[in-house]
């Protein structure tokens, strides 16, 4: 049976969406988006994918993003992790702001502020588990920890597979790998896309509880895009999406309260 | 990171796999043509005659030309010097001049000349594999040295002594009787002796010893000599009695040759051939290295597009583009020094290879042995590594545009065109078109050739920048009846259609392939036709009597004019004249009755009283030169005698008669083989003149017809030393093809997976990649044929001076099979396999 952690209201609030809370999220905050619009296209046809998203999420916090498809969830999660530039609006990663970085210091940022775990092919085929989780470090020109190495491994339930190739592992044990990767450089903020998208029930189960666990034990900062009510359940916070604004929030979800406000959004309509 | 570059390779073999095997192929051509260089720059030419000599002294077989320039006050000299085609020879005083010096045993007279010893058959007996037979003074066999062997020195005006091994082939002995044909003509001797080489029996030549007086008299150079042999007396070094020597020779033209420069001052066929392979070697090293490029760009690009989704990933988790662009360029320099290192070795054989080819195709005679440094070794690496990075850095620069956000998209979709590649495409193909002018005003072959396979890389450039846009026009134009052929037909012009990259890049090596084939095998049929068909019309003969070796003698000649009904008989002679420095070819024609049997096609002046002093001229050389009918020419004869003629005319028919026209009798004295290689006669049957020439060895009366088959065979010997030289960049361009082909097939192993799972047979899916390559292939064989033509048009304008050129239908047809067959099978045997895994694992395993 699974038991869904307690939140500990100590460690700081989830404050949404209006100018005036801006004060409110302070410097406390992992993320923070001040009305970030993003749009596609050019003139009359252009679509306006993220309609002026202002909200900030709290360190240590596990918020889960949902919405119907095309609510702009994949465009929230791109502006956010400093994949993509907004169009308008500001992205802050910690207290550091995004605006006007060039590709390159948003590659630095992303590989010291941001770990990412993604759907699927989240790893590079040619390396062992080791060397994809030591990646980032190695881009970055830092010293390897090897002790840290271990410990994130550990964590993660590899012990004993680091010298393994990506082809030789499971679905499961390859988004560990990857969510491995993501802490190895002591991020600001985790991004999941759909982390669980490709996994079984039970695997998948596994996964989101190593995600929350991350949250409890070490305060780390999670934010994840899912479809999935259940996923969605293990977070603190579930923000819902539509149109490319902010259509709602549920602090402290069950799976059954999202499968019900997300039918309301009209997503399985 | 150099770890992850090594595993990266290691993991994605196949995708490295076509540009190592691009790499390895150019670096082995650039070490055989590294190494062809260098043998024509420095290779040794071992001396055989002179073995047994410390110091020979020739005459200056270089033509000079100073100029002087005045610039800012100075005044500067340059002086060229270009090597001439016949021997020089010495005044006979330079003897006197040399029998006063210290350490010399012996200074000894040489005569060189040609004579062949006549066998039973009466045909002329050449050296060992179709060497020259050379007649000598007996006094000059100690240069080599020659001893006797059996019977005793040549006494008198009729002995002769052969070498041992002539008188082995045809059963000579001291008291036999022999005929020996010399520039003189056939002549009756007796064998008085037998000698031998010391070292054993020369491999380059016959030798054939008379009296002195005799001698002088067969070698037709009154008051000259060929060389000066100096014999060292004991003890004394030869680099002493060289200085000697030169102090004694002060203030003349003379050279002293010793040591390592024998070998070239004897044989001066093997230093002239060193020219030739430098410029080969360059041509064939220069074209390879750009079609590498252009191959290794492709293979780089395609490896790239196949590994979108890691690079994207690598960009989105923390790689910068600039540690993107470095790890791409850190794995090109890797597979590009492997390629290097290896390539370079397997080029050793490759270059003793070609040099065997074109000693058989006796483009270069084996006198001029290979000879290698380690440059051409670190040259090829150094190509390879170049060609590595020049492809990383150009394919490198789409990686930048790698948006990371696209590693979390679901698959890879090609980007559209970028605006850059497409402003580069149309620059290169302008830059094409300006080559195609420049071709079309050049009028020589060695300023013509490399810019003939120059503008094929670069038009082939240009194809592989715009080949996007050509295949979707292409797929625009042929998807209606693409699909008309089922599924497999609706199926291919929609992944044309998607995939114009990929196809693109299986197009631009087969159209390199099919525009370098048709090229090199065309570029000789036009020049082929165009002076057969120039020579053809110019000959007013109606018979020719033709000599394989050493040629017609003058007795012959004398007979045919005297046999009723000949009107005009005309002796050819050939040799090549240096005006300034630059070389001219040159023919020797009897005066008398010229225009009887000769019409080069005269522009302005006239041949009418043409004679010793008289020049005509090629309208090319005529432009060239800027000389009209009643200019002088100064010239420098192929034995370095200046003269000056008066041009008499100027004709059309360059290609078919060389650049410049003299009168026989002034040619004969100035080259090393006064008989005439042809006699163009007028008149008279075939019986008659047969009758005539009876007693002349090695004597035939050709018709017209023969006489072209001739004149072909001897094309087709100097075209199969392209064929065989260009051969290898064909052959390297068709490795290319099918090595891109297999590529961007192997990658589609998912695409046909998906496609089986949903339904789709394998037959289908054959059927589909098998109508994909026709397309390819009808796409390649149209640019490749274009660019083809275009070349060959410009060429054939720029040499023939008409837009015609010469295209065997077959051999094209042959050309464009190939390139088919290659195709489809580089296509079908990796879809087979693509084919083999259940689809269901395919979809299931992650990339």
């Amino acid at each position: 049976m699974r038991t869904r952690p307690s939140i500990d209201q100590a460690r700081g609030e989830f404050v949404r969406g209006r100018p005036s809370d801006d004060q409110a999220i302070g410097a406390a905050a992992a993320l923070r988006l001040e009305g970030v619009t993003k749009e596609y296209g050019r003139g009359g046809r252009g679509v306006r994918a993220l309609d002026g998203i202002t909200l900030g999420v709290a360190r240590g916090s596990f918020t889960a993003v949902m919405g119907p498809s095309g609510s702009g969830k994949s465009t929230f999660l791109h502006c956010a992790a400093g994949l993509d530039r907004p169009t308008s609006g500001r992205v802050h990663i910690g207290d550091t702001s995004l605006d006007g970085m060039n590709e390159t210091q948003l590659t630095e940022l992303r590989r010291q502020r941001i770990g990412f775990v993604f759907q699927a092919f989240n790893l590079i085929p040619a390396l062992s588990v080791r060397q994809n989780v030591e990646l980032p470090l190695r881009l970055s020109g830092e010293r390897l920890d090897r002790r840290w190495q271990d410990e994130i491994l550990a964590r993660v339930g590899l012990e004993g597979r680091a010298g393994h190739r990506p082809a030789e592992l499971s679905g499961g044990q390859q988004q560990r790998v990857a969510i491995a990767r993501a802490l190895i450089t002591r991020p600001d903020v985790i991004f999941g896309d759909e982390p669980t998208g490709a996994l079984d029930t039970v695997t998948a189960r596994q996964i989101l509880s190593l995600l929350r666990s991350c949250v409890d034990e070490t305060g780390q900062t999670v934010v994840m895009v899912t479809h999935d009510p259940v996923a969605a359940s293990y977070a603190d916070t579930v923000l819902f999406l539509a149109d490319g604004r902010i259509a709602g929030q549920l602090d402290h979800p069950n799976a059954d309260q999202v499968a019900d406000r997300m039918t309301r959004l009209g997503a399985w309509a | 990171m150099f770890r992850y570059t090594l595993q990266t390779l290691r993991a994605r073999k196949g995708g490295f796999i076509g540009a190592f095997l691009a790499l390895f192929c150019a670096a082995m051509l650039v070490t055989a043509c590294g190494i062809l260089l260098e043998t024509g720059l420095s290779g040794a030419i071992a001396t055989e005659r002179y073995a047994g000599t410390a110091v020979v002294v020739g005459g200056d077989q270089q033509v000079h030309e100073t100029t002087t320039s005045e610039k800012k006050g100075k005044t500067k000299t340059k002086t060229k010097s270009k090597p001439l085609s016949e021997r020089v020879w010495l005044p006979a005083d330079t003897v006197d001049k040399l029998s006063g010096i210290q350490g010399a045993a012996r200074v000894v007279p040489e005569l060189t000349f040609t004579a062949y010893a006549v066998n039973a058959h009466g045909q002329p007996t050449s050296g060992i594999d179709g060497k020259p037979s050379y007649g000598h003074a007996w006094t000059s066999a100690v240069l080599t040295p020659f001893t006797l062997v059996q019977g005793s020195a040549p006494q008198g005006p009729d002995q002769v002594v052969v070498d041992r091994e002539l008188a082995g082939s045809l059963g000579l002995h001291a008291g036999s009787a022999l005929t020996v044909e010399s520039g003189l003509g056939p002549q009756r001797f007796t064998v008085s002796g037998v000698a031998a080489p010391r070292g054993g029996d020369l491999t380059q030549q016959s030798s054939l010893f008379f009296s002195d007086d005799e001698a002088a008299t067969l070698a037709g150079h009154p008051g000259q000599v060929s060389a000066v042999g100096i014999v060292a007396a004991s003890g004394v070094s030869a680099d002493t009695l060289a200085a000697e020597a030169r102090q004694a020779l002060a203030g003349t033209t003379a050279q002293v040759h010793t040591g390592g420069d024998l070998g070239p001052m004897e044989f001066l066929d093997a230093s002239n051939a060193r020219i030739k392979l430098v410029s080969m070697g360059g041509a064939i090293g220069g074209t390879s290295l750009l079609v590498a490029i252009l191959v290794v760009v492709g293979t780089f690009a395609l490896s790239i597009q196949q590994r979108y989704r890691e690079l994207a990933l690598l960009r989105a988790i923390a790689a910068t583009p600039k540690q993107v662009r470095k790890l791409i360029g850190r794995e090109a320099l890797l597979v590009g020094g492997v390629a290097g290192v290896t390539g370079a070795v397997a080029g050793l054989p490759v270059a003793y290879w070609l040099h065997d080819r074109f000693v058989a195709l006796k483009a270069i005679p084996d006198t001029l042995q290979v000879t290698f440094s380690v440059f051409p070794f670190f040259a090829a690496i150094g190509a390879a590594l170049l060609g590595a990075w020049a492809a990383a850095r150009i394919s490198g620069r789409r990686t930048a545009r790698i948006r990371p956000a696209e590693a979390l998209a679901e698959a890879a979709v090609e980007r559209r065109l970028g605006w850059g590649r497409l402003l580069a495409g149309l620059l290169v193909l302008a830059g094409g078109v300006v080559l195609l002018a420049v071709l079309s005003v050049l009028d020589t072959e060695p300023a013509s050739s490399p810019v003939t396979f120059l503008t094929v890389v670069v038009l082939a450039v240009a194809v592989s920048l715009l080949g996007p846009v050509i295949a979707r026009i292409a797929v625009t134009v042929l998807g209606a009846p693409l699909r008309l052929a089922g599924v497999g037909g609706y199926l291919a012009a929609a992944n044309t259609r998607a995939g114009a990259k990929r196809v693109a890049a299986a197009i631009t090596p087969l159209a390199l392939l099919i525009a370098m084939a048709c090229t090199v095998f065309f570029v000789a049929t036009t020049m082929g036709d165009a002076s057969q068909a120039q020579a053809r019309a110019g000959n007013k003969a109606d018979w020719v009597v033709a000599a394989a070796t050493p040629g017609v003698p003058e007795q012959a000649v004398q007979a045919l004019r005297q046999t009723p009904g000949v009107t005009a008989a005309t002796e050819v002679l050939h040799s090549s004249v240096r005006v300034g420095v630059d070389k001219y070819t040159v023919e020797g024609l009897s005066a008398q009755g010229l225009t009887q049997t000769f019409d080069p096609g005269v522009t302005s002046g006239s041949l009418d009283g043409f004679g010793d002093g008289s020049v005509a001229l090629s309208k090319v050389a005529a432009s060239g030169l800027g000389k009209k009918p009643g200019d002088t020419l100064q010239l420098t004869l192929g034995d370095g005698t200046p003269v000056t003629l008066t041009v008499d005319a100027v004709y059309q028919r360059g290609l078919g008669f060389g650049d410049l026209t003299v009168s026989r009798d002034l040619l004969a004295k100035h080259v090393d083989d006064p008989l005439a290689g042809s006699v163009l006669v007028k008149g008279a049957d075939r019986a008659a003149l047969a009758a005539a020439l009876r007693g002349f060895p090695g004597v035939a009366v050709l018709d017209r017809g023969q006489v072209d088959q001739l004149a072909t065979t001897a094309e087709q010997s100097n075209a199969a030393v392209n064929y065989t030289a260009m051969g290898l960049i064909i052959a390297f361009t068709a490795i290319a093809a099918v090595n891109t082909l297999a590529m961007t097939v192997s990658e589609r192993i998912r695409e046909f997976a998906l496609l089986r799972l949903v339904g789709t047979t394998r037959r289908q899916v054959m059927r589909m990649l098998r109508l994909e390559s026709v397309l390819v292939v009808l796409v390649a064989a149209v640019l490749g044929t274009g660019i083809a033509l275009a070349v060959l048009t410009a060429f054939s304008v720029g040499m023939t001076g008409s837009a015609t050129p010469s295209i065997a239908p077959w051999r094209y047809l042959g050309v464009v099979g190939f390139a088919a067959a290659l195709a489809l099978l580089a296509t079908i045997i990796p879809g087979r396999v693509a084919l083999t895994n259940r689809p269901a694992d395919v979809i299931g395993a992650r990339q």
